[in-house]
């Protein structure tokens, strides 16, 4: 799926000046398949451009639109196939239910169009070491374990690109390394593509493309 | 998984008050509309005579016995009673203007021969079919509609004479005369006649209309016919204005009659105001669980909303919302039921004690207000959700 901004400028944006490479007022396109990067520094709008590109905030000039067309028309059934099958994302703020144990978040997730096993679902969480937090109340993980269930949620659907808003912020450099390992190998199962905002590093992977601000 | 994400964290306080209030509305809702209709029902069926209906003719006093003063209707009188708008019709009982004899003519009970006083009344304020009151020249026979109080006449004639007495469907067997006849013509006439139900309410052998109508015709002496006695039928609960209307024309009507009318009346207002009550309660139950809801949605807009973002469809938060709503509401739907069945044992047994034999079987409309109110509910929750469900979109 393509995404395109074409001259997207978000309204509380639009009297701040913007620099001639940035990707507000200018056109735009996502291919899929590619790895992208958005590094910039706090209050620049990475949020903004987070929230507009998977279609939660509306307040914007421009035309946003994936495969030619415009994301202001879908209707909830569009949405909801966008969201279950094309678009996945990780919300900076997590958006993770903290009355549920870690189990039942990802099950959420999981049922929809059951991706995966409860083994493989169990293999990942091992893999980023928070298996033993299974039957946990997900509100007692400290930030970092909530980050990585976050991103192992976001797995557990198929898609076309992985719209990531600073995953890492709370994770040390082995941990961001072994979610980005996981990233990369589900993307390239489904030729996917992501988009990574990060907090001024790019943690050193590689990417296609790098947007800015 | 979603109900435990929706639901499991919310104040029961609320929603058990809610249910309380919702139960007991629904349970004196269908308890009074139950009643209701039995109460309006009593004393249909034990009579011939329509429902709300009596016969009423003018107080005989001292002057009217010295004909200073009239005892008969005139067209005016009927028409202003008509137009009052407690008073659903309002028809003159006609009488024989004739002279008229009614005897046996069954070789299974004795000759017995007594001259009557026969009347007709609107069929419409009658309780039998149509069909069966009918009769015209040629006919096999005139049915009749016998004072119950010819029958034990005939019951203690007929014990007198060493014969069994019989029951009402017995005297529906048995062969009846009448003998028509004008002195002064020297004509006289005899026809068959069938006794095909009963009345307390009036004291003379009622016959079809058009039966009346051939006796006047053929046998008249040619005197003008007075209307002595008239029928009025009231609307249901108001018998206390058409009480009032006949003592204000000095009007009178057998007592029975009026007790039943008057009965009917005090506990058909009596219930109507729990009636009134009970839908008011329901109303503001079934407020209170719909605020209910939007509280407990307003509670869990982080997890709506957080779903609708992971790509569950809003119709299914929809149905998670409506379904748990429509199921309390079943709950309280049942209890009130069974609370009724317990009130509806009582209150018959209360009834019964009373003298008020009411029917003990279920009213129709009373599961029907009940399914009402239900679907009500169910849709006023499904607009609610989606409302504040699409909010969130």
């Amino acid at each position: 799926m393509k995404i395109i901004l074409d001259h997207i400028m978000p309204v509380p944006l639009a009297s701040i000046q913007h620099g001639s490479e940035s990707i507000w007022g200018n056109y735009i396109e996502l291919e899929q398949g590619k790895h992208i990067l958005l590094n910039a520094s706090s209050g620049k709008g990475k949020s903004t451009f987070t929230m507009t590109t998977i279609g939660l905030r509306r307040d914007y000039d421009g035309v946003l639109t994936y495969d030619g067309k415009d994301i202001k028309s879908f209707a909830p059934d569009d949405w909801t196939t966008i969201r279950q099958e094309k678009i996945s994302v990780v919300y900076q703020d997590l958006q993770l239910f903290p009355n549920l144990t870690v189990a039942e978040n990802l099950i959420l997730k999981n049922k929809l169009k059951n991706v995966y096993s409860e083994i493989e679902l169990k293999q990942m969480l091992e893999l980023l070491e928070i298996d033993n937090k299974w039957g946990q109340r997900c509100g007692l993980l400290s930030m970092g374990q909530q980050q990585r269930l976050a991103i192992v949620r976001s797995l557990c659907q198929p898609f076309q690109w992985l719209i990531m808003d600073e995953p890492y912020s709370h994770l040390d450099e082995v941990n961001a390394k072994k979610c980005m390992g996981l990233i990369d190998k589900r993307c390239a199962e489904q030729n996917a593509g992501f988009v990574l905002t990060t907090l001024g590093d790019s943690h050193g992977y590689q990417y296609d493309q790098e947007l800015k601000l | 998984m979603l109900n435990k994400l929706l639901f499991k964290n919310q104040d029961r306080k609320q929603l058990v008050i809610a249910m309380i209030g919702a139960f007991m509305g629904i349970t004196f809702l269908i308890t009074s509309i139950h009643y209701l209709i039995k109460v309006n029902e009593f004393g249909q069926g034990a009579d011939i005579l329509g429902p709300n209906t009596i016969i009423v003719q003018k107080k005989v006093s001292n002057s009217s016995s010295l004909n200073l003063t009239k005892t008969d209707f005139s067209k005016n009188e009927i028409k202003s009673m008509i137009d009052e708008p407690f008073i659903k019709d309002v028809r003159p009982v006609i009488s024989n203007n004739f002279d008229v004899s009614f005897q046996t003519d069954d070789p299974m009970v004795p000759y017995f021969r007594t001259d009557v006083f026969i009347q007709t009344v609107d069929e419409n304020f009658l309780d039998v079919k149509t069909t069966k009151w009918h009769w015209s020249k040629g006919d096999q026979f005139v049915p009749i509609i016998m004072p119950r109080e010819f029958l034990v006449m005939l019951n203690t004639f007929m014990s007198a004479s060493g014969i069994p007495q019989v029951s009402d469907d017995l005297a529906m067997g048995i062969k009846f005369k009448f003998k028509l006849w004008n002195s002064e013509k020297q004509i006289e006439e005899r026809v068959d006649a069938k006794i095909i139900g009963f009345t307390n309410e009036v004291s003379s052998l009622l016959v079809p209309e058009s039966f009346m109508k051939y006796g006047n015709d053929m046998y008249s002496d040619g005197s003008d016919q007075k209307i002595t006695q008239i029928m009025i039928s009231g609307e249901e609960s108001q018998f206390g204005l058409v009480e009032d209307l006949l003592t204000k024309r000095g009007l009178e009507s057998k007592n029975s009659q009026m007790m039943i009318g008057r009965l009917k009346s005090v506990v058909g207002t009596l219930i109507l105001v729990v009636l009134g009550v009970s839908i008011i309660a329901v109303f503001v139950s079934g407020l209170v669980l719909i605020q209910y809801m939007q509280l407990l949605m307003s509670r869990n807009l982080y997890e709506v909303r957080t779903l609708m973002r992971m790509g569950y469809h809003p119709s299914e938060l929809i149905k998670t919302f409506f379904i748990y709503f429509v199921k309390i509401f079943g709950y309280v739907a049942g209890i009130g039921v069974l609370i009724f069945f317990g009130f509806k044992f009582f209150l018959d047994n209360m009834f019964d004690e009373g003298g008020l034999y009411i029917d003990k079987g279920l009213t129709w409309q009373s599961i029907v207000v009940l399914a009402l109110s239900y679907g009500l509910f169910a849709f006023a929750s499904f607009r609610s959700a989606k409302k504040e469900i699409f909010k969130q979109y």
